[in-house]
């Protein structure tokens, strides 16, 4: 059996998940290994949710805000902007395959930019082959 | 010219005097005799009469900014600070948990302190290349100079260089040494949240037993919280009863922190801290 990766994908309210939903009504095709949690703000992510979710078990890790300066809250993206970077450089200097984590500014008329990240993100995963640095064996 | 740590000690022991009888500072923070001369402790002189007890030597390395955030506010507070130790009475300014008004710092210039563990001088690894404090009020001594400027990342590039198996089994190694006794933390001026994250119930961030993953997640939200807030000084690694380097993971962050927001930890009362910050025009390559 082919891998199928478990991809966690954390989209914001007003803009990513909006498009999650535009890509769904104008029938475009993308991977199903997304499941997506909704958060008002990509602000709102707690970086913890991310190292958490790599150790219950997701191959990777895909966030989507507002492009910035967009954000429906004036100023949140830019704090995730920063926040997330530090995350990324945690996760990397720590050995995790940097590629697993990836942040996308996705806006709500970009379904088609949306269903491309997914496609392009499921394959990257894929290539890299299952997390298992910090998933928790059981 | 080598440091003379009798007279700082003499010099910290009248400066604390004067303060205290003059009313200007009700504690003192500072450095009292342990059960020998390797293992002083950190000293609360509250009486004039107190102030015989202090002691400063080359052992001394506690960060003394830590107990600042115990007293109530508008306690007027004394306290005793080297070169790191002055950037993270500049954090804890910046993040309001203390006033400036408040506080007079007895700064003191001093290089060639060492680990009482492994008799190592610290210079190199945990001072950010600093020997004089950054903000002080009154110096003890002549601010040093001439000595070899070191770049305080230059201990990361061993570590920089190894690819990212290597990397992660040297961290796995070190993270499972962990016993989860919270030195670290405790060590911390930095960490001051109460409670910590990690004796959280519900959400239950990770596992509280000294596990692989427990450790991981306590370890990488510690270094998370402390983005762009850390000061080097090292103390959480010096604190550690099993000899974890945290100082080096502390130091690649706030060497990416410093390299992507352009600001140093604990430099100057004005600057915001990186994290609760934000410029319009930060680029997006940061997140590459």
């Amino acid at each position: 059996m082919s891998f199928e990766p478990k991809i966690l994908g954390i989209a914001c309210n007003w803009c990513t998940y909006t498009g999650a939903d535009l890509a769904g009504t104008t029938r475009l095709q993308y991977p199903q290994n997304l499941r997506v949690v909704r958060v008002m703000c990509s602000s709102r992510i707690n970086p913890s949710f991310i190292f958490r979710a790599f150790q219950l078990g997701a191959d990777g890790v895909l966030i989507g805000g507002c492009h910035p300066g967009d954000c429906h809250y004036n100023t949140g993206n830019l704090y995730a902007r920063r926040r997330l970077a530090v995350t990324k450089k945690i996760l990397e200097f720590s050995g995790l395959e940097p590629g697993r984590f990836r942040v996308e500014w996705i806006s709500a008329s970009e379904g088609n930019k949306f269903a491309e990240v997914v496609t392009e993100f499921t394959a990257q995963i894929k290539s890299l082959g299952p997390q298992t640095k910090f998933k928790i064996s059981q | 010219m080598t440091i003379s740590f009798k007279q700082i000690e003499e010099k910290l022991k009248t400066e604390a005097k004067r303060l205290l009888e003059s009313g200007q500072a009700s504690v003192v923070l500072a450095y009292g005799k342990g059960y020998d001369e390797k293992h002083p402790m950190p000293y609360v002189a509250r009486n004039p009469s107190d102030v015989a007890n202090i002691v400063f030597n080359e052992y001394c390395n506690y960060n003394m900014a830590r107990y600042l955030v115990r007293y109530p506010a508008g306690t007027k507070i004394a306290v005793a600070v080297k070169a790191a130790d002055s950037r993270a009475v500049i954090q804890l300014i910046q993040e309001e948990k203390v006033k400036r008004e408040d506080l007079v710092l007895l700064g003191i210039p001093v290089y060639g302190m060492k680990n009482p563990k492994t008799q190592e001088i610290i210079d190199g690894k945990t001072t950010g290349g600093l020997y004089n404090p950054v903000l002080y009020d009154i110096l003890l001594g002549d601010e040093v100079h001439g000595q070899a400027i070191q770049s305080p990342y230059d201990v990361l590039a061993a570590y920089e260089l190894m690819d990212k198996e290597a990397r992660f089994a040297f961290w796995k190694k070190e993270f499972d040494k962990c016993i989860r006794c919270y030195a670290c933390r405790k060590a911390c001026p930095m960490c001051y949240c109460d409670p910590c994250f990690i004796d959280q119930n519900k959400p239950k961030w990770g596992d509280k037993s000294p596990q692989s993953h427990g450790n991981l997640m306590y370890h990488l939200t510690r270094f998370h919280h402390l983005a762009g807030r850390c000061i080097d000084c090292g103390e959480c690694s010096r604190a550690c009863p099993v000899d974890i380097p945290l100082y080096l993971f502390h130091k690649k962050v706030a060497k990416e922190c410093e390299e992507m927001f352009g600001q140093a930890a604990g430099m100057s009362i004005e600057d915001k801290p990186a994290l609760v910050n934000f410029r319009v025009d930060d680029s997006d390559k940061i997140l590459e």
